[in-house]
Order: C-alpha cells, then sequence, then structure tokens
C-alpha cells in the first residue's frame, strides 16, 4: 500500500509522534492530512493508554509487599568499600578460594622441583657441561722392594732418583745351570 | 546518591521508596506477571547497590536503574522461556509492505477509558500478545519516553530494528484495541464519548508528553 504523493508514510508519522524527527515539511504534510493526523494521535493515545495502565498496575500493588522486598534487599546488601585497605580485603574476599588454590598449587610445584632437582652432574655422561672436579690424592711414597725371590738366578736392585721422579730397576742373572737351559 | 555510594543504608533506601513502583511499571510491562515483576525490581535493586561504585552520577539515578532492570527483566524472560518466538518482521524496516496503521483513534480521552476495566484487560491481553523484543521496545518507549537510539543501544540492535519492533508492536495493539471498540459494551462508550477531551491533536507530542509524564506521579497520588 503505497501512500498517495505528499502523504508521510506511517515510519514518518512515529518518528514525528515519537519527538524522533523534526522536519518542518513532514509537520506541515501530516497537519494538512486528516488520515495521517489520526494516525499521529493514535500513536500518542497509544502510549498515554500503555503507560497509563502499567503505572496504575504498579500503583495497584500494597505497600506490604515493598516493604517486605526492602527487607529481603537489606538482608543482602553488601557494604560498598572506601579506603585502600578495605579494597584490597574486599577483593580478597572476593577471590579468597583463587588465591587458596593457586597458593596450594605453588607449594606443590615448588615441593615437587626441590625432591626432583638434579643431582652432581656426571662428567662421564656424554653432553654433560659441568666442569670435572679433580680431586687431591695423597700422593704414594717411593716404591720400594722389600724382599726379591728369584729362583734359579740371582737379583740386584737398583733405586735411581733425580729431582722429578724415582725409579728402580731390578738387574736378574740366572745361576750357570739354569743359563745353559735358557 | 553520594551517601548511598558511602554505604549510607537509609540513603538507598531513600532511593528505593523513590523509585520502586516506577521500576516496577517497567518490569510489569516486561515480564507481565506481579509476582516476577517484583523478583525482577528486587534483583535490579540488589545489584545496583552491589555496583554503585561504578555509578558515575552524570546521568539519573533511575536513568541507570532503569538499565538494570530491564537487562535483569529480559535475562529473566530468557530463563523462563519456553518457546523461543520467532519475529520474522524484525528485520524489515519499511513497513509500507505490511498492513498499516488505521487511521483510527482510540477514544476521546484514554487517561478516562484507563478507569474501564475492560480497556485495562485487553490492554493486557494485548501486551501478552506482543512478543517479548516488541514488547520490552514498546515499554521503553512509551514508560520511560527512551529515543530510538537509547533502545537500540540497551537491546543491542539497530535503529532500524527498534523502528520496525515499535511499529510492529503499535499495529499489533491497535488491532487488538480497536477489536473491543468495534463492539463497545454501553458503559464503554459513555466512557470515551462523555469524557470529553477530544480537541484538535497535535502531532508533535513528544514535548507535551514529557510535561505530562512530569505531572503523572502528582496525578497519581490525587488518584490515591
Amino acid at each position: 500500500m503505497t501512500p498517495p504523493m505528499n502523504r508521510p508514510s506511517d515510519l514518518e508519522i512515529m518518528e514525528l509522534a515519537d519527538g524522533e524527527s523534526d522536519d518542518p515539511d513532514l509537520v506541515s504534510q501530516i497537519e494538512g492530512d486528516p488520515e495521517s493526523r489520526a494516525k499521529a494521535r493514535l500513536i500518542q493515545q497509544m502510549g498515554e493508554l500503555v503507560r497509563g495502565h502499567l503505572e496504575l498496575s504498579a500503583d495497584a500493588v500494597h505497600d506490604a509487599k515493598f516493604a517486605a522486598m526492602w527487607r529481603r534487599i537489606d538482608g543482602q546488601l553488601v557494604p560498598p568499600v572506601s579506603g585502600l585497605w578495605s579494597r584490597i580485603s574486599a577483593w580478597f574476599d572476593r577471590y579468597r578460594s583463587h588465591i587458596i588454590t593457586g597458593a596450594v598449587s605453588a607449594g606443590a610445584v615448588a615441593a615437587l622441583a626441590l625432591v626432583l632437582r638434579p643431582g652432581v652432574p656426571d662428567p662421564g655422561q656424554p653432553g654433560s657441561t659441568s666442569t670435572i672436579i679433580v680431586r687431591p690424592v695423597a700422593l704414594r711414597a717411593n716404591p720400594e722392594i722389600d724382599a726379591l725371590d728369584t729362583p734359579g738366578a740371582s737379583s740386584t736392585v737398583i733405586n735411581l732418583d733425580d729431582d722429578d721422579s724415582h725409579a728402580a730397576v731390578i738387574w736378574v742373572t740366572p745361576d750357570d745351570s739354569n743359563a745353559e737351559e735358557l | 546518591m553520594a551517601a548511598a555510594q558511602r554505604g549510607d543504608r537509609d540513603a538507598f533506601r531513600t532511593l528505593f521508596e523513590r523509585y520502586h513502583r516506577r521500576a516496577l511499571a517497567l518490569a510489569l510491562g516486561v515480564v507481565r506477571h506481579t509476582d516476577d515483576a517484583l523478583d525482577v525490581v528486587q534483583d535490579a535493586f540488589i545489584k545496583a547497590h552491589k555496583h554503585l561504585d561504578k555509578f558515575e552520577g552524570n546521568a539519573s539515578f533511575y536513568t541507570w536503574l532503569y538499565r538494570i532492570v530491564m537487562n535483569v527483566a529480559i535475562d529473566h524472560l530468557r530463563k523462563h522461556r519456553k518457546v523461543r518466538p520467532v519475529e520474522l518482521d524484525e528485520t524489515r524496516v519499511d513497513p509500507e509492505g505490511d498492513q498499516p496503521l488505521l487511521p483510527r483513534i482510540l477514544g476521546g480521552n484514554p487517561g478516562q477509558a484507563l478507569i474501564d476495566k475492560q480497556i485495562r484487560s485487553r490492554i493486557d491481553q494485548a501486551l501478552d500478545q506482543l512478543s517479548e523484543n516488541h514488547r520490552a521496545v514498546l515499554v521503553m518507549r512509551e514508560l520511560e519516553g527512551l529515543s530510538y537510539e537509547d533502545m537500540a543501544q540497551a537491546m543491542s540492535c539497530s535503529k532500524g530494528t527498534i523502528m520496525s519492533r515499535l511499529f510492529h508492536a503499535r499495529r499489533n495493539m491497535q488491532k487488538q484495541l480497536l477489536d473491543l471498540l468495534e463492539h463497545p459494551p454501553a458503559e464503554l462508550v459513555d466512557e470515551l464519548t462523555g469524557g470529553g477531551g477530544a480537541d484538535e491533536p497535535d502531532v508533535r507530542g513528544s514535548e507535551a508528553r514529557s510535561d505530562e509524564r512530569a505531572r503523572a506521579p502528582a496525578a497519581r497520588s490525587q488518584r490515591r
């Protein structure tokens, strides 16, 4: 249904009636057309009816219901916080369970890390980059030969010493009978 | 408001006393059942108190509160919805292809008409038959006078979608109400014709309506 020329559409009438448009041309078009005027008036009337009806319905609710409502509201009100410390406390209260869960988890992880921490690295392991620790050892005394048993031969021990080292030479001379067998 | 933000319960109670009925009217328009609407208002005030520190004071407390009420009410509908309504017309901005608004006014004096229980019962039925989104837009517009832009923001949709929803909501409301007026009971005819006030309409009614809205609490007090 197309409106005749110069007749505003229903939407334009609605926009004007709702105060969403103040186009002077539209105003004069509506004022000059009885049908558009009736529609604009209808929109206003309907608004008055709906508004009046809802307000009367709300008025009909007994005060006692609102008094009871206030008591329930009052019982659930949490005092608003003020001041830094109160805000921090309120924040802690609000997230208490999160904080406790987080702290317990962090403790468990720290304990696991402590138990499973790696020991002294083994320098023999391939890929080990740790420093080789050379432990000092007690120097042994120079070798000394207390007794030498060489059956069928005679032996002589010659000790050679200098500043850096020590050596011992054992000279074995077979007896004459054994020398022939050899 | 500042006292309430500092934790003064009496100050918050004063805010409650000042706005609870207005918040209830809004919630009633969306959730449609008084007990559900009371739950919504209660939850909204508790939420408002919980987030008082986020209220910056550059809008009125009620402007801030009604957004909370709307959010809680829409959440309530989502939680309790049995069947998701299908709104095929939501993406259509131009309603010219649909049934237009009928150029018929509903009577001379809507305020007078509201005294009639049948009319109010029919308004209830008409609101019930709207989809949730259509009803939410209609209520925000008619009760709170929200702009299309504000409604689009509140409902996270485009301004065009809001216009479409509002148009269809109004057209469906008109259909429902006109049906009653096609066959009005005798007392209703008296109400509508004898009430007077059928003046030449002022098509730019938004300012006048704002004035009426401002006077509404006084009028309600007189009725009480």
